[in-house]
């Protein structure tokens, strides 16, 4: 039954997805983002994907923009954010929410 | 320390809330309890391996596998509740009473069970591969912290299973002619609000689109992320900002046990009169 789920799951993965979508990328490295803002405009859906640098497992977390995602160690991940109105969303590797931040600023 | 417990925590609570309704709802019938332990240990297993595979999960559907496999999860537990409640519906009575240990319903009564335990391991698993992971990174993180980060964790863990016994205590203590009907009702909004949520990670996926608008948008005055949101968002599928189709499958969800489990239970009566 699971193989039949999945089979149908993929007809409907549109292909066209990444494409259409402006992915920003930020990596992760000891307890830090390399960008700590990230500007995007209003109004779009966006990717954000996560270079997870270091050995240990991260977990990309932005309440606002409803994404919780863990990226095991030296891999990444990408997220989908549907449109968001103009504002500073703040972003954190949860595992380390008090120093790994940064912050998407969507005008 | 207490960044680890409250991480720890914050993943525990969903399966902590589950596990202690599904022991109250199960309370009566005969093996519920070895069940539901197996269901805990089960998940936890099961935590681990997809916590090694965490990279490879991710890599499937175009990035979006992890989004795919909650959604399949959370799908699976949801046939399993819905199926669960029908079958108490059509048998409670009769299971409370003296055919207790007639032979076909006891064995039809350890499949229900193994479908509460099956739901029991998904809402461990949901979240564990994230603790285990968490804990994973602390050990290999290495320095002085570990100690006290374990600590941490397993006190999240604790307070956890805290929550177990409290949702189950708390569920006894409602009269024995009531509490067949209460955690029926938990069960059938555990089960709509586990389909919206997988509604929300199909639409993460990007898998479906259409109906995507949001129909409130409550973050303000109480966020999901928030302790009493997550409870909410567990018990009744609480949502701060939901999608028109997260609400259409959550309502869609509701109808379909509440339908079903009055024609079954009608027919019956009927063929009596």
């Amino acid at each position: 039954m699971l193989k039949f789920v999945l089979a149908g799951l993929l007809a409907f993965t549109p292909a066209a997805l990444a494409e259409d979508m402006v992915t920003y990328e930020i990596t992760l490295k000891g307890a830090a983002f390399d960008k700590t803002e990230l500007k995007i405009p209003a109004g779009k859906p966006f990717i954000i994907k996560l270079n997870n640098a270091n050995a240990a497992p991260a977990e990309l977390e932005a309440k606002d923009m409803k994404i919780e995602k863990v990226a095991a160690g030296n891999t990444s991940i990408v997220v989908r954010v549907k449109a968001m109105a103009p504002g500073k969303y703040l972003f954190v590797d949860e595992y380390q929410e008090d120093v790994a931040k940064g912050y998407v600023i969507v005008e | 320390m207490i960044g680890a417990l409250i991480i720890v925590f914050r993943e525990v609570i969903e399966a902590g809330l589950i596990i202690g309704i599904v022991l109250a709802a199960t309370r009566s019938v005969v093996g519920s309890r070895k069940w539901v332990s197996l269901g805990v240990l089960g998940g936890i297993l099961v935590s681990c391996i997809v916590a090694a595979f965490t990279g490879t999960i991710a890599a499937f559907f175009d990035g979006f596998g992890q989004e795919i496999f909650n959604a399949i999860i959370l799908g699976v537990a949801v046939v399993m509740l819905a199926w669960h409640n029908i079958w108490m519906a059509i048998h409670g009575r009769e299971m409370a009473g003296e055919l207790k240990h007639a032979g076909e319903e006891v064995r039809e009564g350890r499949r229900t069970l193994a479908a509460l335990a099956i739901v029991v391991g998904a809402a461990v698993l949901r979240e564990g591969s994230e603790v285990v992971l968490f804990l994973y990174g602390v050990l290999i993180g290495g320095g002085g912290t570990v100690q006290t980060v374990a600590t941490g964790a397993f006190l999240g863990l604790g307070l956890g299973g805290a929550m177990s016994a409290l949702t189950y205590l708390g569920l006894l203590k409602i009269p024995t002619r009531h509490i067949f009907k209460v955690t029926s009702w938990l069960i059938t909004l555990l089960a709509a609000g586990m389909a919206a949520q997988a509604v929300s990670f199909l639409e993460k996926a990007g898998v479906v689109e259409m109906l995507s608008n949001t129909v409130w948008d409550s973050s303000g005055l109480l966020s999901e992320k928030s302790i009493a949101g997550k409870v909410l968002h567990t018990l009744i599928g609480y949502s701060d900002q939901p999608s028109a189709l997260q609400l259409l499958a959550y309502l869609a969800t509701l109808v379909a046990i509440i339908a079903t489990t009055r024609l079954v239970t009608a027919q019956p009566k009927r063929v009596a009169a």
